[in-house]
């Protein structure tokens, strides 16, 4: 069974979804999920205690075993401003995302982003422990697919 | 280790300014079989960019948009397209409407579902024991992914593109889980006029579907609108304005051209629309609200 140790992780997105298809690439049936992946998104989730850069409490997941390694993305542009993301995987599973860089381009943003990245930071995981044959979401132009996570869907497949 | 996984062919597509993704599983069917049919849905979907596609002027909905040829002079699938357009509308209330956006007739709305069925069927006639189609985020599928397993499918969430805002099953298999929706007792359905075995709008086998498009019923779809990938390209038939009252709007069903139509309309109309889909025989719908408040139909296999 070929499985590729280590991605090098070049963005904060693109670094996701190496990893996902780092997970999933074991079986093509989908197995029962360990956790819920409904989105909370209608409840706002709590302030990380005012600071928003840091690193989630890590998870302890089934099948994370062997040494953890770390890689920090690049500074992507996220929008309202700019954001790095560094996964740490133990063995094929994610067990810890954080954000050491975060600039927003206005106080609003970053309010906004100090409440948005604890959820991110759940539902990375919960989107990797998802297996999953596809994405349905708004039309994507061509660019933007090769950020989608059907792209990295599609690579895991291919190779 | 795993259990041997069934054998299965992905294939990327550039094709309608998007990209199309394609998960076949062989079944019984040799390799070089399936990639052939996979070559053959592949053209379809550029057969049908070329005539639909509104970016380029000389396609013929460009020529027709502008007045210079009568539907008489269009191809053979335009009055299907038509018919199609029209069943979408009256389904939808009024949310879709191709006939009421700026510069003309224009069905991008429901064409993208519409060609993904084309090639879905051309997949299905090949053999294949299931497949999947995400024609840049919205899905067909048939048959299953594995013995005894349903198709799962990601909902992107809205405001991040490495996310899920949930997973939801579809195609054939045992349904694990149903989520109730928020409406308390479904109100009486009605025929969308787009299932096989109900008598269409435009009469019963008026309508030839040619290559042996198979019945919708085998087929599961799901998709999904919002303004969160190309801004406010989303407009309110009522006004002929950008609108949006969605973060995103997901709807399933058995005809992608047509929940691709609805997915547009709940996006544009919000609640208003999303009760219109709940009275719509085999057709459901999950609404994200701009503020991230949730609701849906119910009927949607939501996966735990």
């Amino acid at each position: 069974m070929r499985r590729a140790g280590w991605y090098l992780i070049t963005g904060a997105v693109a670094g996701f979804a190496g990893v996902l298809g780092l997970h999933i690439g074991g079986t093509a049936a989908p197995a029962a999920l360990g956790q819920p992946v409904r989105g909370e998104t209608g409840t706002p989730p709590a302030l990380a205690g005012g600071s928003a850069p840091g690193t989630t409490p890590p998870a302890t997941p089934a099948g994370a075993t062997g040494p953890a390694r770390s890689a920090a993305g690049a500074v992507e542009p996220y929008g309202y401003g700019q954001l790095s993301v560094t996964v740490t995987v133990r063995g094929d599973r994610i067990v810890a995302v954080s954000v050491p860089v975060l600039r927003t381009v206005d106080p609003y943003s970053q309010q906004l982003a100090q409440q948005v990245i604890p959820m991110l930071r759940s539902e990375v995981l919960a989107a990797h422990s998802a297996q999953i044959h596809g994405v349905s979401g708004a039309t994507y132009t061509s660019e933007a697919y090769a950020q989608s996570i059907q792209s990295a869907l599609d690579k895991l497949h291919s190779r | 280790m795993t259990p041997q996984p069934a054998p299965l062919t992905t294939h990327a597509e550039p094709v309608m300014g998007t990209v199309f993704s394609f998960t076949a599983v062989h079944g019984d069917l040799p390799p070089d079989a399936v990639r052939a049919a996979l070559a053959a849905a592949c053209r379809i979907l550029h057969h049908c960019d070329a005539l639909f596609s509104t970016w380029d002027p000389a396609s013929p909905v460009s020529r027709f948009r502008r007045g210079e040829a009568a539907l008489g002079q269009m191809p053979p699938e335009f009055p299907e397209v038509l018919r199609e357009c029209r069943a979408a509308q009256q389904a939808s209330g009024g949310w879709f409407d191709p006939w009421a956006m700026p510069g003309g007739f224009d069905p991008t709305g429901l064409v993208k579902g519409w060609a993904t069925e084309r090639a879905l069927a051309v997949l299905r006639g090949a053999g294949l024991a299931g497949a999947l189609i995400n024609g840049g985020g919205d899905v067909a599928v048939f048959g299953s992914p594995a013995d005894g397993h349903r198709w799962r499918v990601g909902i992107r969430h809205p405001w991040r593109a490495d996310a899920l805002a949930c997973v939801i099953e579809v195609g054939q298999g045992p349904v694990t889980e149903e989520r109730s929706g928020g409406s308390g007792g479904s109100p009486p359905r009605v025929s969308t006029g787009l299932e096989p075995s109900g008598p269409g709008p435009w009469g019963p086998g008026a309508c030839p579907r040619g290559g042996g498009v198979p019945s919708r019923a085998s087929i599961a779809a799901v998709a999904t609108s919002g303004p969160y990938e190309r801004g406010a390209h989303l407009i309110n038939p009522a006004t002929g304005r950008p609108a949006s009252r969605a973060a995103s709007a997901t709807v399933t069903g058995p005809s992608l051209a047509l929940a691709d139509a609805l997915a547009t309309g709940v996006a544009v109309g919000g609640d208003a629309a999303l009760a219109v889909v709940s009275g719509l025989d085999g057709y459901a719908a999950y609404l994200i609200r701009p503020d991230g408040s949730e609701t849906d139909t119910g009927g949607i296999a939501f996966a735990r």
